[in-house]
Order: C-alpha cells, then structure tokens, then sequence
C-alpha cells in the first residue's frame, strides 16, 4: 500500500507533537498553602500576606467567626496587589506599608475570595 | 469543490504541511540539543518553562509557513497586502510576546513580541507597499503588548488553558489567512518555492532566542 506524502507528513507532526508534548508538559499546578490566624491578644486575629509565585502566600486563610480579623501585606507584595479586597465583607484598601493592614469582623461562616483590585492575586478566606 | 482544491494545493503545491514538519522537527532537535548539554542544569526547567516553550515552538511553526507562503508570490494588492501584514504581525506579535510574558514578565514579553511582530509585519506587509507596512507595524505593536499583558493578567486565572486557547485561535487564524493568499493568487506568478533553509534559519533562531530569554533573560521583579 502507498502511503501519501502528505499523509506520510502528518502522522510525524502529530508523532513528534505527543512524543515532545508529553515530556514537555509536565507542570506544576498552582500552589496552594494555607495560614491559621494568630489569636495575639484575643482582641483581634492577625494575618500577615506576603508574595510567591505571583500570588499572594499563604492563599487560603482560617479564621473564627465573630472575632475581628487584620489582614497586612509584608514587604514582598508590590503592585496592583497592595490593593486588597474581599468583596463578601466590603474590603477595598490600598495598604500603602507593610504597617497598614484591613481589619473586619467575619460574621459569616463560609469560604470567601479575596483578592487584588485586579483580580491578578487571589485566595479564599475561610471562616470556621 | 474550492476547499478540496486548497487542501490540494497546500499539501502538493506549496509544501505548507512539510514546512511545518521541518519547523518542529528543527526547533526541537535544536531544543533537545540544548537540554542535553545546558538546560538539564537548570533547576525546574521543565515544569517552569516546558509548557511555555513548547506551544512558543508550535506557534513558530505555524507562522513560519505563512510567512514563506507571503514570500513565494512576494507581491499583492493593497487590500490584501494590508491583511497579510496585520495577521502577521498582530499573530506573532501576540503569541511571542504571551509566551515569554508568561514566565518573564510584561516588559520582556512587550519588547520581545513588539520586536518579532512589527519585524515580522513590516517584511510581509510591504508586499503591497507603504500601507501594508505600516499595518504590520501597528499590528507587531499591538500584538506584543497586549500578548504579555495578557499573560501577565491572568497568571492566577488559569494561564495555561487560555494558553492553549491563544494557540488554537492563532492556528485557525493563520490558516484564514492562508487560504486567503490562495484565492488572491490563483493567476498569480509565483517567485520562489524552496524555502527549505529560510525555515530551518528562522526556526532555530526563534527557538535559541526565545529559549535563551525565557531560561536566562531579564525578568520582572515578580518572577525573580
């Protein structure tokens, strides 16, 4: 049987596409890390945010409901991301320093986005 | 049957599926060349720049044999010409500069993808003169800053599906495209249709290049 040029041509793409792809293709997923706030005082629940791999790090928080929360953003996030927001609760704060931080009281529980103005940097907020 | 007779054409005539085998067959021997002495050192290479650079070298090679398709008639009128340096130049503008956006950041996505595709653009779009030119140019411009963009804007909204998506669109794109140059150049005298070595240069130039920029270029402070 003669097999077209063409044809002949098309099953190397396709061959040299999977063999490539599949040794090529093998990538990490997004991280994902969690954070359990800092009781302090008993006052307040604090947070601190810092950047790896362009997200924010640790992107899942736990915190207790009815308890107020602080959230700061350390030195490492730069940008659009110092703009946080966690659109459930009414956040919406430029924390111009690493002193600066949002604080709410979480009085509902459930998993809440949080992320940048952007929707770049995101996360979930997770009340217990 | 008009399709019939393009697939016929594209196989038989011009070669546009052999192209694409010599683009991807170069790139990546080139690719594995480089692995075997040099980026096996490198840590996370496959999982950091992998996928990136294997759709990078996908996309080349369905540029490539547009570009040499444009070559093989070298001249067309205003309407088309125009067209032919806007879809090049916006394509691979875009798709460099998503590409090395994607793991370098903004700035050496935008001028890495604003260079391929305003030079891409501006050597296929004169072939109708002035106004393809300057097509080319304004796509290569556009294309490059608004690939790596973005790639930078959705790092953290699954990057590597809509990198996926970008590939096939431009695929089909490029094809339009082809298909276009067909139907305008049926009576057309053809200049050249060799192009064997134009590909494997450009192949392994676009491959090092962007090999070496994605592994050792500059980056943002993001990705440092």
């Amino acid at each position: 049987m003669k097999i077209k040029k063409t044809t002949l041509y098309f099953a190397l793409i396709i061959i040299l596409i999977v063999g490539v792809g599949f040794f090529m293709l093998k990538g990490n997923g997004l991280e994902t890390n969690t954070a359990v706030s800092d009781n302090g005082n008993g006052d307040f629940q604090k947070i601190i945010l810092s950047v790896k791999n362009l997200n924010y790090y640790p992107n899942t928080i736990t915190v207790k409901e009815g308890i107020p929360v602080r959230i700061y953003l350390d030195s490492s996030v730069t940008g659009c991301l110092r703009s946080f927001t966690i659109r459930d609760f009414g956040i919406a704060k430029y924390l111009k320093t690493p002193n600066d931080y949002v604080e709410f009281t979480p009085n509902k529980k459930g998993s809440f986005r949080f992320a940048c103005s952007m929707g770049m940097g995101t996360g979930t907020l997770v009340v217990e | 049957m008009t399709f019939r007779k393009f697939a016929k054409y594209v196989n038989e005539e011009e070669n546009l599926v052999k192209t694409v085998f010599i683009s991807l067959l170069t790139s990546f021997a080139l690719l594995a060349f480089f692995y075997m002495f040099k980026l096996r050192y490198v840590e996370n290479f496959i999982p950091k720049y992998g996928f990136f650079l294997f759709f990078a070298i996908l996309s080349y090679s369905l540029i490539l044999p547009s570009v040499k398709h444009v070559k093989i008639y070298r001249e067309f009128a205003c309407m088309s010409g125009m067209m032919i340096g806007m879809t090049i130049g916006m394509i691979s503008g875009f798709l460099a500069g998503f590409y090395i956006g994607s793991t370098n950041g903004m700035f050496i996505g935008s001028v890495f993808g604003m260079s391929l595709g305003i030079f891409l653009g501006i050597w296929n779009g004169k072939c109708c003169g002035i106004m393809g030119t300057l097509e080319g140019i304004m796509a290569g411009f556009m294309g490059g800053l608004m690939g790596s963009m973005t790639a930078l804007m959705m790092f953290n909204d699954n990057l590597k599906y809509m990198a996926v998506l970008v590939f096939l669109v431009s695929g089909i794109t490029l094809f339009g495209l082809n298909y276009m140059i067909y139907k305008e150049t049926r009576e057309a005298e053809k200049r050249k249709n060799d192009e064997t070595f134009f590909i494997i240069f450009w192949s392994i130039l676009l491959t090092t290049v962007t090999t070496w920029l994605m592994v050792f270029g500059p980056r943002s402070v993001l990705f440092q």
